[in-house]
């Protein structure tokens, strides 16, 4: 079919043809490289299985620390003999905190926040408690786990 | 120019005073003859800017004095000695 | 001789004269706040120093989190001369720093962003922004404790950027948390990515300088004397101001070594009374003003909003100034630059002192 009149010049038409193919070659391309540059994300452990004897027989009102992943988790039993297990890392800027026996809290040195030990942020900036997990002892083992995640214990 | 030289003088006097003890641990074990050379060291290049310096101020006096003149460039035209 | 038949080979080849005349054409107006236009070419100037101080540096570093702290201790220690480029590289990114910000607040108090030089001020913002980066990164590269916990803090804060914050934290950090390949891409930031960026920025920068020529304050317009030929005259005073400023950084690399503190171990507890770099002392201390919640919504992301909401009024600064654009007095805009200028100056001194 010819026209004989058209609003669109072949210019034109050729023009926006060009433009477009040309946005659509590189917008494939930038979305690969994007792809490329933005890392694949691991993620934070569910558990963590540890030595059930290094753990359950430290003294009281003591830490020790695990690795949760590639930051620290602090495994805390207190002097009435309760333990509590929780991220170290302060909820405020993800500082590193330490436990301090005396005034039986944690403390974040950054920007000076402190949780008691039952992981409240109790003063300064820290907006949320301290994240704890569950403690499941299964035989020789002792299994740190994230609320609320279901552990398979006979895999473990 | 000699305010800006007693200014340095003043500086290069004052700056180890300033210097507290222990700042760097990996700061290179020197002993003191290796920290007399290395001040002196210091010294010479402020001289050397100092005097780099002096010169330019120097130059620029000249390319005023030349520009008041009204003579903004050399001549284009001089003959060369070769 | 040989020089002679040099010259000629190339002004056969090219009118090297019309340079010349070029160079001889280029005047610099001479005012009262002329001094300001000796901050962009001292930061040149030191940004000169930092590349080549750099390219030294990264013949013997190591960007691996095993090998990063001892080689920069081997660099301080065993290397002849190791620790007087370190120090220079050190002290160098410090002055840099410090002359980009003279630089901005002279220019923003100046008004010199005005018509028609919006871009100027355009590139000149992205400078500082990628200026800031260059320093992050390269303090994390020494991978110390300090190091360490400030990267952590400083791409935390990152991610509480509304809508953005997220894939920009673990796009900075190349994971969840800071780890080997937080080093391996701040180190990439810091010696190849952000080296290009700047280059082509600046280069922009600098030719758009030659395009516009100098800026002349507005109140400057009619009280202006003889202006100046750049050749040798403004060119020379520039060189002098470089060499006292070569003076002030060897001695303070000499003096005042750069130091290290303890290696980092993601598990330790963050030292005692971290402080960010000193051109971070002001967002750091706007961060402490506002408390953890605020109606329910993280104070956090609520500090990092009204910063960057401040941040972003400063680049469009050129855009909203109309008046100063049509030649006009804009007060608001000079109290606005004050405000500005006393907010950093206050904010980083009660870092300091906190």
């Amino acid at each position: 079919m010819k026209l004989d009149y058209s609003l669109i010049s072949r210019r034109a038409f050729l023009n926006t043809l060009f433009g477009g193919w040309l946005i659509a070659v590189l917008s494939g391309g930038i979305y690969a490289f994007l792809k490329f540059i933005f890392p694949t994300v691991g993620k934070e452990p569910d558990f963590v299985v540890l030595n059930r004897a290094d753990f359950l027989d430290i003294p009281g009102n003591t830490v020790k620390t695990f690795a949760w992943g590639g930051k620290p988790g602090f495994f805390l039993k207190r002097t009435d003999g309760t333990m509590l297990a929780l991220k170290g890392v302060c909820t405020h800027m993800e500082c590193n905190i330490s436990y301090m026996p005396d005034a039986k809290k944690f403390y974040c040195a950054c920007h000076k926040g402190w949780f008691d030990d039952n992981g409240r942020n109790i003063e300064g900036p820290p907006p949320r408690p301290l994240e704890s997990f569950d403690i499941i002892t299964a035989g020789e083992k002792l299994v740190i786990a994230k609320k609320g995640v279901k552990v398979d214990l006979p895999k473990v | 120019m000699m305010c800006i030289f007693s200014a340095a003088c003043i500086l290069l006097l004052a700056l180890p005073l300033l210097c507290p003890a222990g700042q760097a641990p990996f700061e290179p074990a020197l002993s003191p003859y290796d920290r007399h050379i290395l001040y002196q060291a210091l010294v010479l290049f402020w001289i050397g800017i100092i005097g780099l310096i002096v010169i330019i101020v120097m130059k620029l006096k000249e390319a005023k004095r030349t520009q008041g003149m009204g003579v903004h460039q050399d001549e284009e035209n001089a003959p060369f000695l070769d | 001789m040989i020089c002679r038949r040099c010259r000629d080979w190339i002004t056969e080849r090219y009118d090297v004269d019309a340079l010349r005349r070029l160079l001889r054409t280029k005047y610099v107006p001479s005012h009262r706040y002329e001094i300001s236009y000796f901050t962009g070419g001292l930061t040149l100037f030191l940004f000169v120093v930092q590349f080549l101080t750099g390219m030294g540096l990264a013949l013997y570093y190591v960007p691996h989190s095993e090998h990063a702290y001892k080689s920069i201790v081997d660099i301080m220690t065993k290397l002849r001369m190791g620790w007087f480029f370190r120090s220079l590289h050190h002290w160098g990114a410090q002055l840099a720093i410090a002359s980009l910000f003279v630089h901005f607040f002279a220019n923003l108090l100046l008004k010199a962003y005005r018509k028609p030089r919006e871009l100027l001020w355009v590139t000149g913002f992205i400078m500082i922004t990628v200026l800031v980066f260059f320093g992050l990164s390269g303090y994390f590269l020494i991978w110390d404790e300090r190091a360490f916990t400030a990267i952590r803090v400083a791409t935390g804060g990152a991610g509480s950027l509304p809508l953005i914050g997220a894939p920009v934290k673990i796009f900075l950090r190349g994971g969840i948390d800071v780890t080997q390949e937080t080093l391996t891409r701040f180190y990439a930031f810091h010696v190849s990515v952000l080296p290009m960026i700047s280059l082509v920025i600046i280069g922009l920068h600098v030719l758009l300088v030659q395009v516009h020529g100098m800026s002349v304050p507005l109140s400057q317009k009619n009280r202006q004397k003889e202006a100046q030929p750049f050749f040798p005259n403004v060119f020379y005073k520039d060189l002098i101001v470089w060499l006292l400023c070569a003076g002030v950084l060897v001695t303070l690399a000499v003096v005042f070594p750069a130091a290290i503190g303890t290696k980092a171990d993601p598990m330790a507890p963050a030292p005692e009374n971290i402080k960010p770099e000193w051109y971070f002392l002001f967002l750091f201390q706007t961060l402490k003003l506002f408390p953890g919640e605020i109606a329910g919504l993280n104070g956090e992301m609520i500090a990092v909003t009204v910063i960057s909401l401040g941040v972003l009024f400063a680049f469009l600064m050129p855009f909203f100034d109309r008046r100063s654009s049509a030649g006009r007095p804009s007060p608001v805009f000079t109290y606005a630059a004050v405000f500005y200028l006393v907010y950093f100056v206050v904010m980083t001194v009660i870092g300091f002192l906190n």
